[in-house]
C-alpha cells in the first residue's frame, strides 16, 4: 500500500496563522448573493414557462412564443449560472475555513505555521469555473439577443433555429464545465485534510 | 447492505499516510463526462449545420445528443460523488488524528469545559452535554441512502439513453413522441436521484464532523460542545426534499401527457414541464449550496474549539 510523508507536500511557512487568500475572501461574500440571484433565476424562468404554455394553449402570436422560449432558457441558465457559482464559492469558503483554521491552530500551538501551497486541483478549479460562468452567461446574454431578434421578425424561422441549438449546445457544455471545476475544488478539499492531518500530528510530535 | 456499502467511507486502513486514489477516480470519471459533453457538443452543431443547409436529420440528430447530454452530467455527477467519498475517508483518518495530536497538545491543568446546557456562540447556537450527542435521524438517513440513490440514478440515465435512440429512430411518430417523454422524464428523475445522493453525502460529512468532534472532545476528559442544527441545514433538508418530489412529479406528469391524443394538447403541458424538470435539478443544486456552507460554518466552530483546547486546555 502506497504511503505519504508530510514532505511529499509543497508548503509555506509563516509565523503567525495565514489570512484567506482572495478567491476565499470572495467565496465568503459572494455564496450568498449568488444563492438568492439563482432562486430568483429560476423563479423568473419557470413563471415565464408557464405564461409561454398559456400562450401556446391560446393559440398565441408564434414570434411572440417563440422570444419568450428564448427568455426561459435565459432565466433558467442565468439561475443555473448563479447556483453554480454559489456552490464553487462555497467550496472556497470551506478552503478559506481550513486555511485559517489549519494555521490558527498551529500557532495556538506555538509552533511554525505551515500551510498547503495552492495545488495545481486548486488552480484548475478557479480557471474552470470562470470559463464555464463565462459561456453560460454568453449563452444568457445571446439567448435575449435572440428573443429580441425574434420577437422583432428579423430573423428568419430557419436563423432562429440555428441559434437556439447553437446556445443550447453552449450552455450545456457551460454545465459541463462548471461540474468539472466542482470535481476539482472537492479534491482540493480532500487534499488539505489529507496534509492537515500529518501537519497536526507533527506539531504535537514536537511538543 | 447498508454496511457493505458503508465500507467505502470508512478507511480501508487507520494509517493516515495511505494513499487513497479516490481523486484520481474522481478526476477519471469527470474526464470521461467532458469527453460525453464535447461529442454532444459536436452533434449540436452538426444539426445547427443541418438545419442551416435543409437537411432532415437535426431532429434525430438532436435526440440522440439530448440522451447523450444527460449521461455526460450525470457521469460528472457520479465524479464528485466520487470526490465526497474521498472527503468522508480523510475525514475519519482526521478525527483520529486530532484526537492524537490534541491528546498531546492539551495542557495537563484544565477542567471539563463550558458547562452542561444551551450555549453561543460565535458560530451560532449549541448545546454542551457530558457525553458526545446520538447521531440525527437525518444523517442515519443519508448514510443508508446515498448509495442507492447513486446507483439508480445513472441506471435510469442509462434507460433514457436507450429511449432517446427510439425517439431518434422514430422522429414524427406516435412511438417517437411517447420515447420523448419517456426520455425527458426518466433522465431528468436520474440526474434528481443522483443529485439527492450528492446531497446525502454531504449530509453524511455533516454526520461524520458531529460525531467526530463529540468524540475528540469526550476522549479529551472534556464537555461535548456540538453545534445545534442552523436554518442552512434545515433548508438544505428542506430543499432537497422538494427537489426529489418535483424530480419524481415531472416523470409522472411526462407519461400523463402521453395519454392525450393530440400533439396539440400535449405542447402546452410539455412547454412548462421543461423549465419544471429544471426547477426540481435547481432546489436539489441550492439544497446543495446550504449544505456546505453549513460544512463551512461547522468547520469553523471546530477549529475554534481545537484552538480553545490547545490554549486553556478545555
Amino acid at each position: 500500500m502506497t504511503t505519504l510523508s508530510i514532505n511529499d507536500f509543497t508548503t509555506e511557512t509563516t509565523s503567525t496563522a495565514p489570512d484567506r487568500i482572495m478567491p476565499q475572501r470572495a467565496g465568503s461574500a459572494l455564496w450568498r448573493p449568488m444563492f438568492v440571484m439563482a432562486l430568483m433565476g429560476f423563479a423568473v424562468g419557470f413563471i415565464l414557462s408557464i405564461v409561454r404554455a398559456g400562450q401556446i394553449s391560446a393559440g398565441g402570436e408564434p414570434l411572440q412564443i417563440a422570444a419568450l422560449g428564448q427568455y426561459v432558457s435565459a432565466a433558467m441558465f442565468f439561475g443555473f449560472a448563479a447556483v453554480f457559482a454559489a456552490i464553487s464559492f462555497a467550496i472556497a469558503k470551506i478552503l478559506g475555513e481550513f486555511r485559517v483554521g489549519g494555521g490558527s491552530v498551529q500557532e495556538a500551538a506555538h509552533s511554525d505555521v505551515k500551510t498547503l501551497k495552492m495545488p495545481g486541483t486548486a488552480k484548475a478549479f478557479i480557471i474552470l469555473m470562470a470559463m464555464a460562468m463565462m459561456i453560460i452567461l454568453a449563452a444568457v446574454v445571446a439567448h435575449v439577443v435572440a428573443g429580441i431578434s425574434i420577437a422583432s421578425g428579423d430573423w428568419s424561422a430557419t436563423t432562429a433555429e440555428q441559434w437556439t441549438i447553437w446556445l443550447e449546445a453552449a450552455r450545456r457544455f457551460g454545465v459541463v464545465l462548471y461540474l468539472f471545476a466542482i470535481t476539482f475544488g472537492l479534491v482540493t478539499i480532500a487534499k488539505v485534510i489529507r496534509f492537515q492531518t500529518f501537519r497536526i500530528r507533527q506539531v504535537a510530535d514536537r511538543v | 447492505m447498508a454496511v457493505t456499502f458503508n465500507k467505502l467511507v470508512i478507511p480501508a486502513s487507520d494509517d493516515y499516510r495511505t494513499v487513497t486514489d479516490h481523486s484520481k477516480a474522481a478526476i477519471g470519471v469527470g474526464v470521461v463526462g467532458v469527453v460525453l459533453g464535447i461529442i454532444v457538443a459536436v452533434i449540436s452543431l452538426t444539426a445547427a449545420s443541418d438545419v442551416g443547409s435543409g437537411g432532415g436529420d437535426a431532429a434525430r440528430l438532436l435526440a440522440v445528443g439530448f440522451g447523450l447530454q444527460t449521461l455526460s452530467l450525470v457521469t460528472l455527477k457520479v465524479g464528485i460523488g466520487v470526490a465526497l467519498i474521498g472527503i468522508l475517508v480523510r475525514l475519519w483518518l482526521r478525527i483520529e488524528g486530532v484526537k492524537v495530536s490534541l491528546a498531546a497538545l492539551q495542557p495537563d491543568d484544565h477542567g471539563t469545559g463550558p458547562a452542561i446546557g444551551s450555549i453561543d456562540t460565535e458560530y451560532g447556537a449549541a448545546v454542551v452535554t457530558k457525553s458526545p450527542p446520538a447521531s440525527l435521524p437525518v444523517h442515519r438517513m443519508a448514510r443508508t441512502m446515498w448509495f442507492p440513490m447513486l446507483v439508480m440514478g445513472p441506471m435510469l440515465v442509462a434507460l433514457g439513453v436507450v429511449t432517446s435512440v427510439v425517439w431518434a429512430n422514430n422522429i414524427g411518430t406516435e412511438t417517437g413522441l411517447g420515447a420523448a417523454g419517456w426520455t425527458q422524464g426518466l433522465q431528468f428523475l436520474g440526474e434528481g436521484l443522483v443529485l439527492a445522493g450528492i446531497s446525502f453525502l454531504l449530509g453524511s460529512i455533516l454526520g461524520s464532523l458531529r460525531e467526530g468532534g463529540g468524540a475528540v472532545q469526550h476522549a479529551l476528559g472534556l464537555n461535548v460542545t456540538t453545534l445545534k442544527m442552523p436554518a442552512t441545514a434545515k433548508a438544505f433538508v428542506a430543499l432537497m426534499a422538494v427537489g426529489l418530489v418535483v424530480s419524481m412529479a415531472q416523470l409522472g406528469l411526462y407519461l400523463y401527457t402521453l395519454t392525450f391524443d393530440t400533439l396539440a394538447e400535449i405542447t402546452p403541458w410539455w412547454a412548462w414541464l421543461g423549465p419544471f424538470r429544471e426547477l426540481g435539478l435547481a432546489l436539489l443544486l441550492s439544497g446543495i449550496v446550504l449544505a456546505l456552507a453549513t460544512i463551512a460554518n461547522v468547520l469553523g466552530f471546530q477549529f475554534s474549539r481545537i484552538r480553545s483546547i490547545v490554549v486553556t486546555g478545555e
